[in-house]
């Protein structure tokens, strides 16, 4: 099972999808997060990736095989 | 309208909608800067932020490790060495501004000792902590890149 995090004021709100499953669900979950996670990018979202247990920011190209993305806020000073 | 009186006089209270039933939020598409600051938006109510508070604790943990996450319960603090200044480390607090220490006899690049960086949309203090964490640990120039330095601590204006 893997899944995408999105921080918001709720705390989080999670989508999750299992690519051991071939259905149009699954599809359908993994192509929404790909999106989710390109605009957050384009929009100054950084992306961390759980590695081998632990969450490191990530730059690379979405992969649905991850174990769990997050989608971390854009900072500003002041 | 309705809505914001029953905010401000608490009135049917009923039970938050659980997170998972709800639509998405994806706040990077919204503007929040009339947003008052330490809150999340009028329609907001106790329960709610009671919610998300608990909600943004699991991720918080599970983000920064059990061993980082039982040191910030046990001192309040992490400290995050950087890699662009030999010598200096980031001090992070929940909710707090980031506090910039220097071993003796090492300069600080910045002229005063805290860095005020909020996240550009609200989140619950230790959702935004441990997105802190990760920009100090992985992607020190943003936090050079943005901090504003200031003279005093003071709690962050975007996290409730």
């Amino acid at each position: 099972m893997s899944r995408l995090i999105i921080a918001n004021r709720r705390g989080h709100q999670v989508l999750e999808w299992d690519t051991a499953l071939d259905t149009e669900e699954t599809r359908e979950a993994i192509a929404e997060a790909e999106r989710i996670i390109n605009d957050a990018r384009q929009r100054g979202c950084a992306v961390s990736r759980k590695v081998e247990g632990q969450h490191v920011l990530d730059k690379g190209r979405f992969d649905p095989e991850a174990e769990e993305y997050q989608i971390i806020a854009p900072i500003a000073g002041g | 309208m309705a809505r914001f009186f029953d905010w401000l006089f608490r009135r049917q209270l009923e039970l938050p909608v659980p997170v998972t039933d709800r639509a998405i939020e994806l706040p990077w598409t919204q503007h929040w800067y009339h947003i008052p600051k330490r809150t999340a938006g009028w329609d907001f109510r106790e329960e709610d932020y009671q919610a998300a508070r608990i909600n943004a604790r699991i991720v918080a943990k599970d983000t920064l490790g059990a061993d980082a996450w039982n040191q910030v319960r046990r001192t309040g603090y992490i400290d995050v060495p950087s890699r662009r200044f030999p010598g200096l480390s980031y001090r992070l607090r929940v909710g707090r501004r980031i506090e910039v220490r220097t071993r003796p006899g090492v300069d600080s690049p910045w002229p005063f000792p805290y860095l005020c960086i909020n996240p550009v949309y609200p989140l619950p203090e230790e959702e935004f902590f441990a997105h802190l964490y990760l920009y100090a640990r992985d992607f020190e120039d943003e936090i050079i890149r943005v901090g504003a330095p200031q003279p005093w601590d003071q709690r962050l204006g975007r996290t409730f």
